[in-house]
């Protein structure tokens, strides 16, 4: 079959950012996917945000409520979200109790119920919050299975895209008939590792378009839930054409070692021990850059934005006004409990805010020290991602490493991480004439 | 702690509507009846049968301190307020058989919603049961805006 007697499949905009990029490329239309998860993992949340994004006056939502959590507590809490549009409810956006039916009734009920609502509102999405506590109920004439079938089906039928909530715990996944009828089935987890929590979403399955796969982590905000995906969203953007051009650190004898300076699109690697210059080296190479024209950013974790800047003032290196004027970012990204997903999100953001060519990295191990406990443990497979992703797009990444200085070894990195980079500038002191000096 | 005046005031305005868009002789009549019937059934229809019944409850409870006429008043079990005005008929024309006690039960309702979903979405869900003009400033009786 060629490819234009294919079905189109719509994709409808998950309003999760991030989101649509894991799913591959938006939610397809008329699918019936099931959230599961433990509760708190942002399931309801999640929901909500696609209702906002997707419901109208002419093709409403219509959230049905079962037994769980109250619709006005739920209301109470979900409007704290800056998603939450009060207008929409509740001509857009009807909520719809349950609790009644699935209480003194059976599931062939339920099942009619919303046959009614739905055949009344047509609407253009269902969600069903929380399916799983109907499963508890005895005695019903209907198993849930057969009600998720049906409930399928006819939500199909009537062109609506739904979601289905669920309370799961992991070990609930595998043989579970009922996520065989589902067209797509996101899974989200938090877990404890050390202090931190950490979230991870999977798309278990996701028929008719190409989702991310793996575990993708995941942020609730005031915003709502904000997605990271393991490719950071770069998938559909070409790899740049490897470039000769150079771009200089303004210091004259290093520009010419370097034949001119650094290749574009290159990872570069500082590396010494404490005191040896690397900041300063790092700080010249942006400053020179936004000489250039070249918007620049540099990711600290040591130190706040303004005493970086004030120390670049004290060597006689201006970065207050390039951030003034949009050619320069400093990004300080809140420390202890970060995924490499989010802060190559910011850096992204910030990428395309400027349009920066050139990155400064202090340090890696200050980086290391800002995530997670548990993504600490991939540190270099994710440094290994973010670094492709950033070069491929045409930025020259420069990465501050500090090294312990001995007299019988001379290491480049304590991460083992020279095959990521592309050049390595190694500074270190020598004793000359009974005094030090760097080199 | 009585009920806010920008509550009675709305509280007031969807009474005098339902006033004037009914028959004010038979007890289902009641404009204050009509209003309450109007909330159990917007309300109830999210918030589901007992969800409301509660609220009602609370409401019912907070009012009668101040409105002794509500002291027959009772919240059944599906919603249905019973026993309204019991205390204080008043059938005249154009008068409600609830009179100040169902203003003021009213009022707690719409109260307790604000409370709980805030101002914005309370509106937002009343005006699917009334039209604009109810909310419109100009028909507000401190010139408050509701």
């Amino acid at each position: 079959m060629s490819t234009q007697d294919k079905v189109t499949i719509n994709k409808l905009p998950t309003g999760v950012p991030g989101l649509d990029e894991i799913v591959g490329g938006g939610l397809p239309e008329f699918s019936f996917n099931i959230i599961a998860g433990a509760p708190g993992s942002g399931k309801t949340t999640l929901a909500h945000q696609f209702v906002f994004a997707n419901a109208s006056l002419e093709r409403p939502a219509l959230y049905f409520t079962v037994l769980g959590e109250s619709a006005i507590k739920m209301l109470r809490y979900q409007q704290q979200y800056t998603f939450f549009d009060p207008a929409k409810l509740p001509g857009s956006i009807r909520f719809i109790n349950l609790s009644q039916v699935v209480l003194e009734k059976d599931l062939g009920a339920v099942l009619e119920e919303i046959t009614k609502e739905v055949e009344k509102a047509n609407p253009s999405v269902v969600v069903v919050d929380s399916f799983r506590t109907m499963v508890r109920k005895p005695n019903s004439d209907m198993d849930l299975q057969s009600f998720i079938q049906r409930l399928a089906l006819f939500l199909a039928s009537w062109q609506a895209t739904t979601f289905l909530i669920g309370e799961y715990a992991e070990d609930e996944l595998r043989d579970n008939p009922i996520f065989t009828v589902a067209d797509g089935l996101f899974w989200l987890r938090q877990t404890a590792e050390r202090n931190s929590i950490v979230r991870k979403l999977q798309i278990i399955k996701m028929r008719g378009q190409d989702s991310v796969p793996g575990l993708h982590t995941f942020r609730i905000t005031d915003a709502g839930v904000q997605a990271f995906s393991r490719t950071f969203g770069l998938t559909a953007r070409k790899r740049n054409p490897p470039s000769n051009r150079r771009l200089c650190f303004g210091i004259p004898e290093l520009d010419k070692m370097l034949d001119g300076g650094v290749r574009e699109g290159d990872s570069v690697l500082i590396a010494g021990s404490s005191g040896t210059g690397k900041s300063v080296l790092a700080t010249q190479f942006i400053a020179e850059g936004i000489s250039h024209g070249e918007p620049g950013i540099v990711a600290v974790f040591e130190e706040r934005p303004e005493a970086y800047a004030e120390r670049a003032t004290s060597l006689g290196l201006d970065l207050e006004t390039p951030q003034k004027d949009g050619k320069l970012t400093i990004l300080y990204l809140r420390p202890l409990d970060l995924s490499v997903d989010e802060t190559m999100q910011s850096i992204l953001d910030a990428v395309e805010n400027i349009g920066a060519k050139r990155l400064v990295i202090d340090s890696l191990a200050g980086f290391e020290m800002a995530l997670s406990p548990g993504f600490r443990a991939d540190f270099r497979e994710s440094l290994y991602r973010m670094i492709f992703a950033l070069t491929g797009i045409g930025v020259t990444i420069l990465s501050t490493v500090e090294v312990d200085e001995s007299f019988t070894e001379f290491p480049f990195s304590t991460y083992s991480i020279s095959f990521l980079c592309d050049d390595i500038l190694r500074l270190r002191y020598v004793s000359i004439d009974e005094g030090h000096s760097r080199v | 702690m009585k009920a806010a005046s920008e509550m009675r005031d709305l509280a007031n305005r969807l009474i005098a509507y339902e006033g004037g868009a009914g028959n004010g002789s038979e007890p289902m009549g009641s404009p204050t009846l009509r209003v309450y019937e109007k909330l159990r059934q917007s309300l109830g229809e999210f918030v589901g049968v007992a969800g409301f019944q509660s609220l009602a409850t609370r409401a019912l409870t907070l009012a009668r301190p101040e409105a002794p006429s509500l002291s027959a008043a009772l919240v059944t079990a599906d919603g249905a307020l019973k026993g309204l005005g019991k205390t204080e008929n008043r059938f005249d024309n154009g008068s409600d058989l609830a009179g100040e006690g169902g203003v003021i039960l009213i009022a707690r309702l719409l109260g307790l919603l604000r409370i709980f979903i805030g101002e914005a979405l309370t509106l937002s869900l009343l005006r699917n049961a009334w039209p604009g003009e109810v909310f419109d400033d100009r028909n507000s009786e401190n010139g408050r805006k509701a």
